[in-house]
């Protein structure tokens, strides 16, 4: 994308001033969006991302810039400049760039840009269709389908120089229903790292269905009640109260810097033994992989917690200053525009041994979350919350009536002990995180797990 | 290939390449943000950027494109994008470009005296703010955040129907969260603040501020989950609007995603409520003198006195609704198409202060933040169910805070149950203004 010999120019130029390590990250990134709403397309863009960030570090000092300026010597003026934050010091080292070649994990069969829009639009028509007859009650369907080709090349002074080009594909269902005096919607977004085979072998029939399906029941929901409650959990996104309630607080971005209640309690039990909670980039094709993370560094399983024991965090490079420890290819950006850090990739809990049937049979008074909605947390805190999309109350053993409008709220720790049961039937979600590095696209996932306690809002009262 | 050369010969070349209308919007930008942590900078961050959109009319469809690549191989680029993405849209929606307003108010976005502020003084104020949060309380531990940030930015909108704008603004911004213990409790407390008056920015009042927030969430105790009168404080008024800012939009009520579809005219709020846009309010900081499509912005009521007055239009849905624009057309980013959006909305405030409205309150919930908006609140039903950080009022005095919990409602039903509106009107960073709103009922559940 950039000359080798330019990219070491600008690594040296940016340890001018003393600075111990440079890096620079070139992105040139293809999008195409298209929305389609009462039936018809009515938005279609297609854009070029293409920018370079700069790093530098000098000690627990972090430099970043960025820009869209390409040219050898707006590039090198861009390093000099962000070098100029650091206090002078002997020149950094720049070791000779060794170009790595990396074996995807991710086959793409058919790049997204290869594929002419009217192959896109037809999946899309087929999903609204399938929404809109679902029930004469949805009045809306709108899709929304992204696909995205994201070259990197990235390079640092210890020599290291990666490529890599990332792929995605995702389509976005939402479904409103409507009695003529109240509106519900429902909502799935089932996304890849992958091509446009992934959009064409969809099981639209189950997305579009769900989504409406979600609409009209809600559409019929009593309100929820408020109170503590067990709740259940259903597989795939449920996985989000996890990602939000202990996921965050195992970035080093929270741990190294001591604000994570997760901080310093390697080895400590933090869960029941029935809990292992892992993040791997690794898996193939699925929305939060990588080959190689936003530092070059190949992505891995890493074991979080295993039968309860923490056992590690999600590193970045320059974090591992500060905690003395190993990065553990987690390092993520949105794109050249954010300093990159410690992010989940694909982040799940390991399947446990009760059927669903089970946990739902033992349950004599509770909720249960079909699937969630989104959520936030307070990393420092571990508070949390989140919306559930569709839920129930369980009266003896049984699922009972649909209820709408509840919301979880607790504390990540405290929670985390009281999971009691976990379902043997693991499924991974994809959904989109928000943090300081931008917003990128993550994994959730888990098997049907049950909690034996968790406040539930509602706006029945208890 | 300067950036000039690059707008003209892509017009140019769009016209001959057979679009019958062409536009290029342009951004260039400049930013830093220096975050500290315990005495140290801990990170600082600089950039440089631009980038193009461009929209075009072909066949009488509008097709968008853009790029951050400035070279002369992106034009073909540009052009062949949009002709696609002008194919493959449905219908020709009577949607053109703008020949331009008559006149446009002169509002200035842009401080040089800002823009002057050396970085060093910017880094020391920071600093120092950091330092004397610290010497506050003991029980102040640690600053999650910490981080002070500005940007300017100038925007260019040009077409081949002779509309030629641009407009430059500055900024700065500041972001605290403190995290603060007693005992085995740890809660946090955050500021924000952004400005285009570097001076106005006092360090002491600063810290003392961030320090009271977080510290005012210890001692926190549990109350009956029930329902009960609430007062809202100004920020957090302010994001729960900026969350349901979507039920305004004619793009929402035209495809039945907004139950305000057919309410021009009628009461939709209580009568203490008026809601007005002003794109040039001296206390709120986003603002512009054009909209997305070159349209003159001008101030507005949304709702006056509770009765619903416009809704906010583009050029296209305006001719949908046979009205006409009212310049809300908003186009976050050359990245983007065109969408509907306020540019600085804010409730009306009213007479009383944030403390005489909670003297006059026997019991109740006093909150202070909320969270998880972004999933909790359903801009097509209205429903929110959302956390809420907050106080519990006994006999007009704040009695404690309260654990964590959650707030539940409906906007359209939480619009007709304002009962007071206080006088402490603040802009948040994002655009959105409110008041202290005091509101009949709210369903709260404590943790």
């Amino acid at each position: 994308m950039i000359k080798q010999s330019i990219i070491e120019n600008v690594l040296e130029a940016a340890l001018s001033t003393g600075g111990d390590f440079s890096e620079v990250f070139i992105e040139d990134k293809y999008v195409n969006t298209m929305e389609l709403q009462s039936g018809k397309i009515e938005k279609s863009i297609s854009g070029r991302d293409f920018g370079i960030g700069i790093r530098i570090f000098s000690g627990l000092q972090c430099i970043y810039t960025y820009t869209t300026d390409f040219s050898e010597a707006g590039l090198i003026n861009a390093a000099k400049r962000a070098a100029l934050a650091i206090k002078g010091g002997a020149n950094g080292t720049i070791h000779p760039l060794q170009k790595e070649i990396i074996q995807p994990i991710h086959t793409i069969t058919q790049m997204p840009r290869t594929v002419e829009h009217a192959r896109k639009v037809a999946v899309m028509r087929k999903a609204n269709d399938i929404a809109k007859n679902y029930d004469e009650r949805i009045k809306q369907v709108a899709l929304r389908y992204i696909d995205e080709e994201q070259n990197v090349l990235i390079a640092n002074s210890e020599g290291k120089f990666v490529e890599d080009t990332r792929v995605y594909s995702r389509l976005s269902i939402q479904a409103t229903a409507s009695d003529g005096i109240e509106m519900q919607t429902g909502f799935y977004g089932p996304g890849a790292h992958a091509g446009f085979e992934f959009i064409e072998n969809l099981d639209l029939n189950h997305y579009a269905g769900e989504s409406a399906r979600i609409a009209v029941t809600m559409l019929e929901a009593d309100e929820c009640p408020s109170g503590k409650f067990p709740v259940i959990i259903d597989n795939e996104f449920g996985g989000v109260i996890f990602h939000e309630a202990c996921g965050h607080g195992l970035e080093a971005t929270s741990v190294a810097k001591n604000n994570s209640v997760f901080a310093n309690r390697i080895g400590e039990k933090v869960a029941p033994d029935i809990v292992t909670y892992i993040d791997d980039g690794t898996l193939p094709n699925e929305w939060g992989s990588l080959n190689v993370d936003d530092e070059g560094e190949k992505t891995r399983k890493n074991i979080l917690i295993e039968d309860g024991i923490l056992k590690g965090y999600l590193i970045d490079k320059f974090n591992a200053r500060r905690m003395d420890a190993e990065a553990t290819g987690s390092s993520r950006r949105q794109s050249y525009r954010f300093n990159p850090t410690s992010r989940m990739t694909n982040t799940y809990i390991a399947p446990g041994e009760s059927t669903p049937e089970e946990i739902i049979a033992s349950t004599e008074h509770g909720i249960y979350a079909k699937y969630m909605g989104g959520g936030s947390v307070n990393p420092a805190t571990g508070d949390y919350n989140f919306s559930v999309a569709e839920a129930y109350l369980v009266k003896n053993g049984k699922i009972d009536r649909a209820v709408r409008g509840a919301t979880l709220i607790g504390n990540g720790a405290k929670t985390l002990q009281l999971v009691d049961m976990v379902g043997d039937n693991l499924a991974h979600g994809a959904g989109m995180c928000g943090s300081i590095s931008g917003s990128l696209p993550v994994n959730v996932g888990q098997p049907m797990i049950r909690v034996s306690e968790i406040t539930v809002g509602g706006t029945k009262g208890e | 290939m300067t950036i000039n050369e690059f707008q003209k010969k892509l017009l140019a070349e769009a016209v001959e390449m057979g679009f019958e209308e062409a536009e290029v919007y342009y951004k260039k930008s400049e930013s830093f943000r220096v975050m500290i942590f315990k005495g140290e900078i801990d990170s600082y961050e600089t950039s440089e950027e631009g980038g193009l959109g461009f929209r075009g009319l072909y066949n009488g469809k509008m097709g968008y494109a853009y790029t951050e690549k400035i070279e002369e191989a992106s034009i073909a680029f540009l052009i062949d994008s949009a002709k696609a993405n002008a194919d493959v849209l449905d219908e020709d929606d009577g949607t053109d470009i703008f020949e331009g307003s008559e006149t446009y108010t002169k509002h200035d976005f842009y401080s040089e005296e800002l823009a002057q502020v050396p970085t060093l003084k910017k880094i020391e104020l920071i600093k120092s703010i950091e330092e004397k949060i610290f010497a506050y309380d003991p029980r102040i531990v640690t600053l999650n955040y910490c981080m002070l940030q500005d940007f300017s930015e100038e925007r260019v909108m040009a077409n081949n129907k002779g509309l030629s704008l641009n407009e430059k603004q500055n900024g700065l911004i500041i972001y605290i969260s403190a995290v603060v213990k007693d005992g085995e409790e740890m809660k946090t407390g955050s500021f924000s603040k952004m400005t285009r008056d570097f001076n106005e920015l006092d360090p002491d009042a600063i810290a003392k501020e961030v320090a009271e927030e977080a510290l005012s969430n210890l001692g926190e105790q549990s109350i009956p989950t029930r329902k009960y009168p609430i007062i809202m404080r100004h920020d957090a008024s302010a994001s729960l609007l900026a969350a349901f800012t979507p039920i305004f939009s004619a793009e929402n009520t035209q495809k039945g995603q907004s139950l305000l579809k057919g309410k021009v005219g009628e009461k939709i709020a209580a009568e203490t409520f008026t809601l007005l846009d002003d794109p040039s309010h001296p206390d709120a900081i986003a603002g512009s003198n054009f909209d997305g499509e070159g349209v003159a912005t001008q101030k507005r009521a949304i709702v006056s006195n509770g009765t619903l007055e416009t809704l906010l239009h583009n050029r296209k849905t305006a001719k949908k609704d046979g009205v006409k624009t009212t310049g809300h057309a908003r186009k976050p980013s050359y990245k983007s198409t065109l969408t509907i959006a306020p540019l600085n909305m804010y409730i009306a405030p009213g007479n009383k202060s944030k403390e005489e409205l909670i003297a006059s309150m026997e019991e109740g919930v006093f909150i202070t933040s909320l969270a998880g908006l972004h999933s909790g609140a359903s801009t097509v039903s209205g429903d929110f169910s959302i956390a809420a950080t907050g106080f519990h009022i006994k006999g007009g005095k704040i009695a404690s805070a309260v654990k964590q919990m959650t707030i539940a409602g409906n906007f359209f039903d939480f619009l007709k149950d304002i009962e007071e509106v206080g006088s402490d009107l603040k802009f948040m960073p994002g655009g959105y203004g409110s008041p202290s709103l005091v509101v009949k009922e709210l369903s709260v559940t404590v943790d």
